[in-house]
């Protein structure tokens, strides 16, 4: 059970670096692969433990993917986060970076509009789908689904509400309202 | 198509709108704090709300170009519009200095949570409180997927695309590069045989 913690770190990169490039639409979109990976594949988390490590990266502030640091830092410690985290951001980074150098230069053109509107929906899609795959994993099952989909047209209806009072609210209703 | 060489070699930070003046400690510390404090996912809301509003180092229209080159690009769109950003001030120390920045703050956090989280796991409430959190932000994530599905009139076509993606993928859980694969050039090249018009 216990790998090396050079093979350990080896094994994130290549979970994570491959999904960094397939994130289309935005992290959410490789959350069910990340899922998948971590639980059923590489048994680096339980069911429960994913969905309190996903639940912990959003209470933290920034951009939403940490949850692949905690992952990390669970199986290799401050290295395994460290590594995680540069193999789910760095691909993607240099991709855009280098990719925008010559982007600009074609804008307006009909391939480029093209692209950027055949995509626009998929990406949606995907986003949508790494909800759904949030949901799935969520061990407490049809009380997170109700809330979840309170919390999604409330969101609708007021888009400016700050979602932290959502999530503090939702932490709130569960403490008091055994499920 | 065929565009002057010397507009391929200039660099985009020449381009407009980019304050040539911001340091590379500056662009660290402004997006440390921004990571640092930016709560709820949606990083690139709270990069608009900074970086275009309040301090004018990119102007709108830089921003929402930034915006569609990133939309067409895999990775977390935070992070997409903070190396774009970086690169417009700084070049490539500008995007690694607003990158690390970004990530420094929520890296140390996250485990800082983590660490009282592995202290806690035993209690039963945190589970409970933790899954309420949890509901909340994927209902944010539903609701910014379905305002994303809408933006831009897609059309019949367009929801067509996000509602077979949303079966394969969210419904059917097949692997999601396959979809991509398939469905990708389809909706590029229907894209394609209607250019935008009205």
């Amino acid at each position: 059970m216990r790998e090396g913690i050079g093979a350990t770190l080896l094994a994130l990169i290549a979970v994570f670096a491959p999904l960094s490039l397939l994130s289309f639409g935005g992290s959410n979109a490789v959350m069910a692969d990340i899922a998948q990976q971590t639980i059923n594949i590489h048994h680096w988390t339980t069911e429960r433990e994913f969905a309190d490590l996903f639940a912990l990266s959003r209470a933290a502030p920034g951009p939403g993917s940490m949850l692949t640091a905690l992952i990390g830092w669970k199986v290799a410690g401050v290295a395994g986060a460290l590594t995680a985290t540069l193999a789910l951001y760095a691909p993607g980074a240099i991709l855009v970076f280098a990719v925008s150098r010559v982007w600009y230069r074609w804008r307006g053109s009909r391939w480029h509009s093209a692209v950027e509107r055949g995509l626009a929906p998929i990406a949606a899609g995907l986003f949508l789908s790494g909800g759904l795959a949030l949901l799935r994993a969520e061990p407490a099952g049809w009380p997170v689904w109700a809330a979840a989909a309170l919390t999604t047209v409330v969101l609708l209806r007021w888009p400016k509400l700050n979602p932290l009072l959502l999530l503090l609210a939702g932490a709130l209703l569960f403490a008091v309202v055994p499920v | 198509m065929a565009r002057p060489v010397a507009d391929l070699i200039a660099t985009p930070s020449g381009v407009s709108g980019a304050d040539a003046s911001v340091g590379l400690w500056r662009i660290f510390s402004v997006f440390l704090r921004l990571g640092s404090t930016s709560f709820g996912g949606g990083t690139a809301g709270w990069l608009h709300r900074d970086i275009v509003l309040r301090r004018g180092w990119i102007d709108e229209a830089d921003f929402i170009r930034m915006l569609s080159l990133g939309q067409v690009l895999p990775g977390a769109n935070g992070i997409k519009m903070t190396v774009l950003i970086g690169q417009r001030l700084r070049g490539v120390l500008g995007a690694l200095a607003a990158l690390f920045g970004l990530l420094a703050g929520p890296f140390v956090i996250v485990l800082a949570l983590g660490a009282i989280y592995a202290r806690l796991s035993g209690i039963a409430l945190l589970h409970h409180m933790l899954d309420g959190a949890a509901a909340a932000v994927i209902g944010l994530t539903l609701a910014t997927g379905l305002r994303a599905a809408g933006q831009g009139s897609p059309g019949a076509t367009g929801l067509a695309f996000t509602a077979v993606t949303v079966f394969c993928v969210g419904v059917l859980r097949w692997p999601m590069l396959p979809v991509l694969v398939v469905l990708a050039p389809l909706s590029i090249g229907l894209a394609w045989r209607q250019p935008r018009s009205g």
